[in-house]
């Protein structure tokens, strides 16, 4: 039965296998980086708050470090599996590569459910993590970082213990720390810059200016209004935002067809991205339903706020006059919903590709942790534009020289970055 | 009108006198209780005091000659214009009072002086006296003591000494105590006291017990008349054979008790008024401010009988108050008490309820010290009588019958009843009382709340259906009195509201003649900007209901905590979220990321404002960033969200960003003892109180009080059912014994059940996203409240959706149960989420989570009727019709031939079942409180709907509003609307959107009207009943929206006719 269900780590090798199949790939190198190069499954014995010792099942997946240390977070999940973590650690050296930073892939986790733990439990999971891992992880061979219900908090920990057991100062262990403590500035805005950097780009090759511009955006979250105040001091004009009604338990969608005003809108909303319906009513905005934002007149869609939201059913009602869809959020488009865009011939920024902004941070973060000084913002973010301009540029250029629908061509980028680097190693 | 004015102007002059003379009487008796300083040093602040009663004070002086000393003021001189009063001590002139006026003033009642103070002086002679009588009298005793103890070897007959001062003194006492002697002789065997006995008794049972008269008999009665007489034959008797030393001893354990014998007379007869109990309370306490050395018995009987005076015959509160409560506390409670004269009035439940915690806690402190630090605001109490006085006073009988009237009635007079109560006058006496209350409060902010005799009583929880009003208690005297008036007449006619009343018929107490005690309490906090509130507060409960980790046990308990005022965490909050914490499990936290422990923080405060004098609602963020810094206690209260983390505050911290500044109690959780002291507190109120508790606290930043205590109240909803136990297993759907929560959920249609088997055999994540969405989908046809969602393992998965269906909030929020079914899998059974994901919601809409162990032994789980019932899936939602082997939609009654699925959860036994049972008739169905929770009159609201719905369609020219056709759905037409139920209505439109316009313009009429009818009777309120769908030819072709409704297999809508134009 377990093999009939649904399981991410067949899927990733799925994608994979196809990739390698265009770029044929040799059956060595498709063997190797199918599977994971290195996988640690580990006991962590707890004593608990009422005094009983309870163990805790640990896990690190280093699927591929060819091109650098590896890159990727710890999760802790009550129904944690090897076979997750295996697809998120390829996933990871997909990413790091397409964006061309010197990190490979990896993934790690807990089995265990945080709601279930006392703070002081939690800590000693991840102190007990880092004992279990301390000669296989370190800022030269594998870089943790903060995912699934795991923060900087947990990270700080983790980092502690590791520097005890090393007896040095080792920030660049870990990433995702606070500012101040080995943390980077710029991390907020990352990723909403980086997808407005990648539409820049594209536009700039199809002869469009951004003023001439205007866009819709699903959600209101931190990507998205970063995303918003870059796009409009490019000059474009953002006329309908979507986002949660917490209170009444639906999305909507504001549009102002003259363009949103940033600023104003943050006024009226909460720390969740949620917009005080009644009083944007006030300020002009029509409120429609959460589903229109697709619907709207625009060059651009953002869709930055989920999985799954450009689907089979929705797919039809995007505008004629869409020519870009950047991917802010992850997988926002259906496979089905995919194959539609493509034929429309509607340009796609994709996910792995748009919002590597986050991941382009954290390696910032390392890297001002190595070699332990830390740049200003602006240095941070300009630094975000050069990488993503150019991982954009070689993206873009491979898909119109090959053909390419774009999310392909980033895959294959990506792809053939770590098996040259395998090959280049002697490894295959 | 005219002459209102001066009166009004003369009452308040008087008044303030009234309130001058009782502070300098109020003074006098501080000193007079100071036994242990000098008579010199007392008298000559006494003669200090004095002068500050009077109406011309900065004119008046005074001496008092006591013995040879003369005590003056320190602007003594004589004048003519003076007034004398004389201290007499056992019938002796022992000394005077004279006061004078230094200087001429208008003549009054008595020369320049006021009757009132003709009487205040003679007040303060009298107390002089009492005082010197007590000095006196503890000097006697203390000689009787040292003599004792000097001459204890050789015990000659001392005690005679102090008989023979008794018979001249106190003869009264004298043959008390030769009368107990007597009785203690006849025990003791001693021939002669038994002669005596019988020679003036006649009573032959005495010398010969085996003759008893029948019992049916009347015993005769003895003759004390000749016992008097012979006293000194009985302490003859006693000398020659009992030790001295005994002898002494007893004496004065009977002295003792003598001087109690006023108390408890006092306390234990009903025809004595409450002044005069408290007045006896009072002459004892000053009497003995060190302690009686009381027998156990008598100070056990003055305690049960001033419970019962003061506040409740309830045997299961005495039996364990009057192990805990002492004279001294009744004293502190009642000397601030406003009572109407000849008062025989009581305090109320709430008044009882916290006296008794604090007594328990105060008996704890010295073994567990975290308690120490508790305290109680003071508190002003009015007795219950003062209500019915009221309501003479201003002739307001007539509404005592409103609970008799139809409850449409009440609440449409209720507003009325309200304006009359405010406009109405108190009682002069009262008003002094309360006078004397708002001196003692000064202008701290005031909670008026009621403390109803049948509120909080051991099993009947009212909470909430009274009223509780906060004053800011701002302004001049006059103001802050009438403001307290006015919240008192409010608090008065909150009895006769529509919501107590019908509460009070559905317990049957409606022929309970209520009164009603008010408490005025403190308001616990600190000036903070324009504000005052507390820093934070709160209600916690020594059972917890709401588990949502299976390592938090029930004992454990919960608090529910908000910044500032405690209303918002008393109340379930629709769009707001207090702070959660297991006090027993101070580790383990509902919200655990940064994220959700944001998104569940709180985001409103109340507040009293005392610029505008009111009380408000504010938002966290405005409040923190115009006055955080002043707010004490505020490090503790609230962290900052940074990006990814949540981190402490400091008030090193510049710049700091208000929207980023969450309030989360987590310092005040981790680095303080609170929890501990919560903990503490609940686990010995629910020992000793033999009940699970709940209380509400406050801190002002530096000290955590106790405002309330009750036993802990269920909603009916989360009262635990009686879990049936006579029902065919057929009938049986699931059980389940671990990690229940209270509550009963009745008449389930619907059950929801994806298939863990099908679940797990989905291949594509597509297709597990899917079953998402048709739950979403299902959530919205599906009648609210009336379906249950069964399905494996986590809902609200988002990760790895396969263990567990991925929904949002939104996508369950109209079910009634939300269950999580763990299948063992090989030797090992997944962990369930306990709801976590959204725990918070779940809780604040009262939505039941249940786990299920379909493989533990001793449970069971009808897997044939949930796999083979017929499956309406495709018919509700074909678009997921290819579902059909994962998602089973069970119409219950449709298949089980009308029944419904019943659901009991009873966290005391740790049980649940559902089962098949028929909607109205389940006899068992009883709540602990022995009332059938059958919806009785639930039939009224679906049927007047029914009716109104069918009036409507008759007069409606459907023509010329283009309407082709109308049905019912939802709970009217199933039969299940409850009082706050709209009425849903499916129109099918085929006209222009000029007639829709019209037709939206007609439909709001009725609408609104509907609501009208709807809120008289039942007190439901909202902007309108009817709740009205428009579907269209398209929609019905393909079946979208609310089309599907029309003839569809379940829950299909029902035609009403229309009227022909």
């Amino acid at each position: 039965m377990a093999t009939k269900s649904f399981n991410a780590f067949e899927m990733a090798q799925a994608q994979f296998d196809q990739t390698a199949k265009q770029l044929g790939l040799d059956q060595a190198t498709c063997e190797l980086l199918r599977q994971p190069l290195r996988e640690y499954s580990f006991a962590i014995p707890v004593r608990m708050d009422n005094g009983t010792t309870q163990v805790f099942r640990g896990f690190r997946v280093q699927h591929n470090d060819a091109r650098g240390p590896g890159k990727g977070g710890i999760r802790f999940h009550p129904m944690e599996t090897l076979d997750t973590v295996r697809a998120l650690s390829m996933w990871m050296t997909w990413k790091c590569s397409v964006v061309d930073i010197p990190l490979g892939g990896s993934k790690g986790g807990v089995i265990c459910d945080p709601h279930n733990l006392s703070g002081r439990e939690q800590e000693q999971i991840c102190r007990g993590w880092v004992r279990q891992l301390a000669q296989d992880i370190g800022p030269d061979r594998d870089v943790p970082a903060p995912d699934v219900m795991t923060n900087a908090q947990h990270m700080l920990w983790m980092l502690d213990e590791y520097e005890t057991i090393r007896g040095a100062r080792f920030p660049g262990l870990i990433t995702g720390k606070p500012v101040g403590m080995g943390g980077s500035l710029g991390r907020t805005e990352a990723t909403g810059y980086g997808v407005v950097f990648t539409v820049r780009e594209a536009l700039r090759e199809m002869n469009i200016k951004p003023a001439d511009t205007i866009a819709s955006v699903q959600g209101f979250g931190n990507v998205a209004q970063y995303a918003i105040q870059l796009y409009t001091q490019l000059g474009g004009k953002v006329i309908a935002i979507s986002y949660w009604d917490q209170k009444e338990q639906t999305p909507r969608t504001l549009r102002k067809k003259d363009g949103i005003d940033l600023g104003a809108l943050l006024q009226i909303t909460d720390r969740f991205g949620g917009v005080d319906k009644d009083k944007a009513t006030d300020l002009g905005y029509e409120v429609l339903p959460g589903e229109a934002w697709i619907e709207q007149e625009v060059d651009i869609l953002f869709p930055s706020a989920m999985e799954n939201q450009i689907t089979a059913s929705n797919v039809n009602k995007i505008s004629k006059r869409v020519k870009i869809i950047a991917e802010g959020a992850n997988g926002p488009t259906t496979p089905d919903a995919d194959i539609e865009i493509h034929k429309r011939g509607i340009f796609m920024l994709p996910d792995l590709l748009a919002n590597a902004g986050g991941v382009t941070c954290s390696y910032f973060e390392q890297v001002q942790s190595n070699i332990n000084y830390f740049w200003e913002k602006d240095e941070v973010l300009g630094k975000l534009d050069t990488k993503m301009t150019s991982a954009y540029l070689r993206v873009s250029e491979l898909a119109r020289k090959k053909k390419l629908y774009m999310r392909d061509a980033a895959y294959t980028i990506a792809v053939d970055r770590v098996a040259k680097a395998c090959r280049d190693r002697g490894w295959v | 009108m005219n002459e209102n004015g001066p009166n009004i102007d003369k009452l308040l002059h008087d008044l303030s006198e009234r309130a001058k003379e009782l502070n300098c009487l109020y003074q006098i008796e501080e000193l007079l209780k100071d036994y242990g300083r000098e008579l010199d040093d007392v008298l000559s602040k006494v003669a200090e005091a004095i002068p500050t009663g009077w109406q011309f004070s900065d004119v008046c002086c005074c001496k008092l000659d006591y013995g040879d000393h003369a005590y003056c003021s320190s602007n003594f001189a004589h004048s003519p214009w003076s007034q004398t009063a004389e201290i007499v001590v056992q019938g002796l002139v022992v000394g005077r009072i004279h006061v004078h006026y230094l200087e001429n003033r208008p003549q009054a009642d008595s020369g320049p002086f006021l009757k009132e103070e003709v009487k205040l002086i003679q007040t303060i002679s009298e107390r002089i006296a009492g005082f010197i009588q007590h000095q006196k009298l503890n000097q006697i005793l203390r000689e009787v003591e040292r003599a004792r103890d000097t001459v204890s070897p050789t015990p000659s007959s001392d005690w005679r000494i102090v008989i023979d001062m008794l018979a001249g003194t106190n003869t009264v006492l004298y043959n008390r105590i030769a009368r107990k002697l007597l009785i203690t002789l006849c025990r003791q065997g001693t021939p002669e006291a038994i002669e005596l006995q019988r020679i003036f008794s006649s009573d032959r049972s005495l010398s010969q017990p085996g003759t008893e008269e029948g019992e049916n008999q009347p015993r005769r009665i003895e003759s004390s008349i000749g016992l008097e007489a012979n006293s000194e034959s009985i302490f003859r008797i006693a000398s020659e054979h009992m030790p001295s030393a005994t002898i002494l001893n007893l004496v004065q354990d009977w002295m003792k008790e003598d001087r109690a014998g006023f108390l408890l007379k006092a306390v234990s007869d009903p025809s004595i008024s409450l002044g005069d109990v408290i007045s006896a309370v009072r002459r004892f306490v000053l009497l003995s401010p060190s302690g009686i050395d009381l027998p156990d018995f008598t100070k056990k009987s003055i305690r049960v009988a001033l419970l019962r005076r003061i506040f409740s015959d309830d045997l299961d509160y005495i039996r364990i108050a009057k192990e805990f409560v002492n004279l001294y506390d009744f004293h502190e409670l009642l000397s601030r008490v406003v009572y109407p004269s000849g008062s025989h009035g009581r305090l109320g439940g709430k008044s009882a309820g916290l006296f008794l915690a604090e007594s328990i806690l105060k008996k704890h402190a010295e073994e567990f010290p975290e308690l120490a630090a508790l305290r109680v605001p003071k508190t002003w109490y009015i007795a219950s009588d003062a209500q019915s006085v009221f309501v003479h006073y201003n002739n307001l009988e007539e509404v005592v019958e409103q609970k008799y009237k139809d409850i449409a009635q009440v609440r449409q007079e209720y507003a009325h009843v309200i304006q009359l109560f405010k406009n109405s006058q108190f009682p002069p006496d009262m008003l002094q009382g309360l006078s004397m209350a708002l001196d003692d409060f000064g202008d701290k902010p005031l909670v008026v709340r009621s403390s109803s005799l049948l509120e909080d009583r051991f099993g009947a929880a009212f909470s909430g259906k009274y009223k509780s009003l906060f004053l800011a208690n701002q302004g001049t005297k006059a103001q802050r009195l009438s403001a307290l008036t006015d919240a008192i007449a409010e608090v008065y006619s909150s009895t006769f509201g529509p919501d107590p009343i019908e509460y009070r018929i559905e317990r049957g107490l409606v022929d309970f003649h209520e009164e009603m005690s008010v408490m005025i309490q403190e308001v616990v906090g600190t000036h903070v900007g324009k504000f005052f509130l507390p820093s934070w507060a709160g209600v916690a409960f020594s059972n917890n209901e709401f588990r949502w980790s299976p390592r938090i046990r029930r004992e454990d308990g919960l608090v529910r905590m908000v910044p500032g005022l405690g209303t918002r965490a008393v109340d379930r909050l629709s769009d707001d979220y207090p702070v959660l914490a297991a006090p027993g499990q101070p580790g383990m936290r509902v919200n655990v990321s940064p994220e959700e422990i944001a998104r569940y923080s709180p985001s409103k405060i109340d507040v009293i404002n005392l610029e505008e004098n009111c009380f408000e609602t504010t938002s966290v963020q405005e409040f923190l960033e115009c006055c955080g810094d002043e707010l004490p206690d505020v490090a503790n209260m609230v962290s900052i969200l940074d990006g990814n983390e949540i981190r402490r505050y400091s008030i090193a911290d510049m710049d700091v960003n208000y929207q980023e500044v969450i309030v989360t109690f987590r310092t005040l959780f981790e680095d303080t003892a609170f929890l501990n002291q919560m903990h503490r507190i609940l686990s010995i109120l629910q020992e000793t109180i033999q009940s699970p508790v709940d209380i509400e606290f406050a801190s002002d930043g530096s000290n955590l009080h106790l405002l309330q205590c009750r036993p802990q109240s269920a909603g009916q909803e989360s009262a635990p059912a009686v879990i049936p136990r006579d029902f065919p297993d057929v009938a049986c759907v699931f059980s389940a014994n671990k990690y229940i929560s209270n509550g009963t959920v009745p008449d389930v249609t619907h059950i929801v059940y994806v298939d863990p088997e099908g679940y797990a055999s989905l291949e594509g994540i597509d297709e597990l996203r899917a079953v998402g969405r048709a739950v979403g989908e299902l959530n919205k046809l599906l009648p609210k409240r009336q379906f249950v969602l069964m399905g494996p393992g986590r809902w609200g998965s988002r990760g790895d959706i396969k263990l567990g269906v991925n929904v949002t909030y939104s996508d369950i929020n109209n079910s009634a149960v939300l269950i999580e079914i763990a299948r063992r899998i090989g030797n090992y059974v997944p962990d369930l989420s306990f709801g976590t994901h959204f725990f918070q919601d779940l809780v604040e809409a009262g939505i039941r989570y249940l786990p299920l162990y379909p493989d533990d032994p001793d449970v069971r789980f009808n897997l044939h009727m949930l796999q083979n019932s017929p499956n309406i899936l495709k018919d509700l939602i074909p678009a997921f019709a290819y579902l059909e082997k994962v998602i089973r939609v069970i119409d219950v009654p449709a298949c089980t031939g009308g029944k419904v699925l019943k659901v009991f959860m009873n966290a005391d036994s740790n049980e649940a079942v559902g089962i098949l049972s028929q909607p109205s008739a389940l006899p068992v169905a009883k709540s602990v409180e022995g009332l059938v929770l059958g919806k009785t009159e639930k039939g009224e609201h679906w049927q007047w709907r029914s009716e109104m719905v069918e009036r409507l369609a008759r007069s409606m020219n459907a023509e010329e509003f283009g309407v082709k056709a109308l049905y019912i759905i939802g709970s009217t037409k199933n039969g299940t609307a409850g009082p706050g139920s709209d009425i849903d209505l499916l129109i099918h439109f085929g006209g222009t959107s000029e007639q829709k316009e019209t037709l939206h313009q007609w439909l709001k009429g009725w609408s609104l009207c509907l609501d009208e009818i709807n809120y008289l009777k039942t007190g439901y309120r909202s902007t309108g009943l009817l709740d009205v769908h428009l579907i269209t030819d398209d929609d019905i072709r393909r079946q979208t929206s609310y089309a599907v409704k029309i003839n569809a297999v379940t829950d299909s809508a029902r035609e009403i006719p229309l009227g022909s134009n």
